[in-house]
């Protein structure tokens, strides 16, 4: 890691410019530094003793070893939110990917016009999930919603949608769906953009028609942007709050929709329990360092860099 | 060269219908927000509205007593700027000294900064609220940081890992030579990277500006758990908060979701290209 100017530099033991450069170091870190202690590493440290404790806040903490975890154990509504999250993580990482996918191959063209179309699609990724969220209350309402007027011109019966405890989690996935493909779609495009002409025409001269070239060349030297989109997808799936907050009220969010996140911010900051949350907070934590551990074991396996 | 022609008028098609399929939700945001309540249960449901019912965003605007959804947007717009200002000022400097300068541990100390990137930051939110808890807060009613604004900006001035990664990148990009030319003249860190680094690196500082501003502005999470009063709400808890008041008034409601969606949708047509690099930079090279 010492491969900068600097290192190659010849070395002096004690004073002089590089020793003096450390020091300037340490100080341009020093705000990181702080942040990593106090913010984000040290406070993972922390939710793991606070797991070990009830805390409402209001009297002190007190220890009670691993009584969180084994009552999350028992708590039926904690698996539902753990099995629901993972629902989500399944159905919507796939489906971003593959429909994201379609349409980053129709928009890599060089054709009049393409900035704007492209517009059209990155856009939805700007917005706040609380504002087009109650678009989607909106479009999903039961009556005059959007989606059932549609429906129903194929005389397909209306449907209760977020409030029905089976099509509810489908129906936040495709908000978060439709919400999210922008950001897949412009890797994708970035990955696509990267793959040499010579090779498709070099494929195509050897007589690969269109599917051949695809399933060959362009997807083989594509991997790495589905790695890219995949790890995003996974990790932003076990945060999903703000779709569950905004569409599953007025009213708590039923058991069809809890998310994991939810049930923690429930649990610290709705009932203050501040123990169990952070027992929770610490699951989350094992299965998301967990998965991005296995997922980038499993990389060498189907992941091809140029 | 007809058959070509076909393909590309085919292709055409296909792309615009599939991008006002994505416009679609936002072409029914604008219509209903301009309708009035009879006209949204009683006419067609594509039906353009019969004339542009502007009070459905009067009747949004001060909805709530004592606060105007101005007050709101003043709130996101100054915790959103010095969050921004924060995470440019202190992930440069760290990505400065992880790109440029020679220390001891700074493979690892860039792989812990790393590692915090994959962790959910919801996993912290329990002990960073016991923190601002105990922090002494001198205009604060409950005498701490809960119930203030500080909360939601102060995190940022102390690094990120996607701001220090994404200009990292960068920084490594410049040729070396030009700070060792620099050193032999004897100038010392702060000079390189002010004089050198920062004035080629305005374009990425955009882009990591842009993506800070954006994520500050449509946080849900913190804001809904650090700010108690209704005169420091931001537009997402503001305009989650008027869900609850407007039930069932989807004109006024979709009026909101209109206001509070314009500055980003502004901010995104003019620097697109910035979005689009950011995304595309950390994508390849993640």
């Amino acid at each position: 890691m010492t491969d900068t100017a600097a290192g190659r530099a010849p070395r002096k033991r004690g004073g002089g410019p590089l020793s003096s450069e450390r020091k300037w170091a340490w100080l341009f870190l020093a705000p990181t530094l702080i942040g990593l202690a106090v913010l984000s590493a040290g406070p993972i440290l922390a939710t793991l003793g606070i797991s070990l404790t009830s805390w409402d806040l209001l009297t002190p903490p007190r220890f009670n070893g691993l009584d969180n975890f084994s009552h999350l154990a028992a708590d039926h509504r904690f698996w539902v939110a753990l099995r629901n999250t993972v629902f989500y993580t399944v159905v919507s990482v796939p489906l971003g990917m593959a429909v994201a996918l379609a349409i980053a191959l129709g928009l890599n063209q060089a054709i009049r016009g393409i900035a704007w179309i492209r517009t059209m699609y990155f856009l939805p990724l700007v917005t706040s999930t609380v504002a087009v969220g109650l678009v989607w209350i909106w479009i999903y309402a039961p009556q005059g919603g959007l989606l059932n007027e549609l429906l129903r011109t194929f005389g397909i019966p209306p449907q209760r949608w977020i409030t029905d405890p089976i099509w509810a989690m489908p129906s936040i996935i495709l908000m978060s769906v439709w919400q999210g493909l922008g950001v897949s779609v412009i890797i994708f495009l970035a990955g696509l953009q990267s793959i040499p002409q010579e090779y498709l025409d070099a494929a195509a001269v050897d007589g690969a028609g269109r599917t051949a070239r695809f399933r060959h060349v362009t997807l083989p030297l594509l991997t790495p942007s589905l790695f890219f989109t995949g790890i995003l997808g996974i990790i932003g799936s076990l945060q999903v709050f703000d779709q569950v907050y905004v569409l599953a009220r007025p009213g708590k969010p039923t058991e069809a929709t809890i998310t994991l996140v939810y049930f923690i911010y429930e649990e610290g900051f709705r009932f203050f329990r501040m123990g169990s949350a952070s027992a929770a907070a610490w699951v989350l934590f094992l299965i998301a360092s967990g998965l991005t551990l296995v997922y980038f074991r499993l990389q060498r396996r189907w992941v091809h860099y140029q | 060269m007809t058959r070509r022609r076909t393909r590309m008028v085919g292709l055409y098609a296909m792309l615009i219908a599939g991008g006002l399929v994505m416009m679609l939700p936002f072409f029914w945001m604008i219509a209903t927000s301009l309708k009035t309540r009879a006209e949204v249960f009683g006419a067609p449901i594509l039906s353009f509205p019969s004339g542009f019912h502007f009070e459905n965003y009067a009747a949004m605007w001060s909805a709530l007593p004592g606060v105007t959804f101005g007050d709101f947007f003043l709130n996101s717009l100054k915790i959103a700027t010095l969050t921004t200002i924060g995470a440019l000022v202190s992930c440069a400097l760290a990505a400065f000294a992880f790109a440029v300068l020679p220390f001891r541990g700074r493979g690892l100390l860039f792989a812990l900064v790393m590692a915090t990137l994959i962790i959910p930051f919801q996993v912290v939110l329990v002990p960073n609220f016991v923190l601002f808890r105990s922090l002494p807060h001198p205009f604060s009613s409950s005498g701490n940081w809960i119930g203030t604004q500080e909360p939601l900006w102060v995190g940022a001035w102390f690094g990120g890992a996607f701001g220090i990664f994404l200009l990292r990148q960068f920084f490594l990009t410049v040729p070396s030579e030009l700070a060792d030319a620099a050193r032999v003249d004897g100038a010392n860190p702060w000079v390189i990277f002010r004089r050198i680094y920062l004035p080629l690196s305005k374009p990425v500082l955009a882009t990591l500006a842009i993506f800070t501003f954006m994520w500050s502005w449509n946080d849900l999470i913190s804001p809904l758990i650090y700010l108690r009063d209704l005169p420091d709400y931001t537009t997402t808890v503001g305009l989650a908060f008027l869900q609850g008041q407007f039930v069932g008034k989807w004109p006024e409601m979709m009026a909101g979701a209109m206001v509070s969606l314009v500055p980003m949708v502004i901010l995104f047509v003019v620097a697109q290209k910035f979005f689009v690099r950011g995304i595309a930079i950390s994508g390849l090279k993640g």
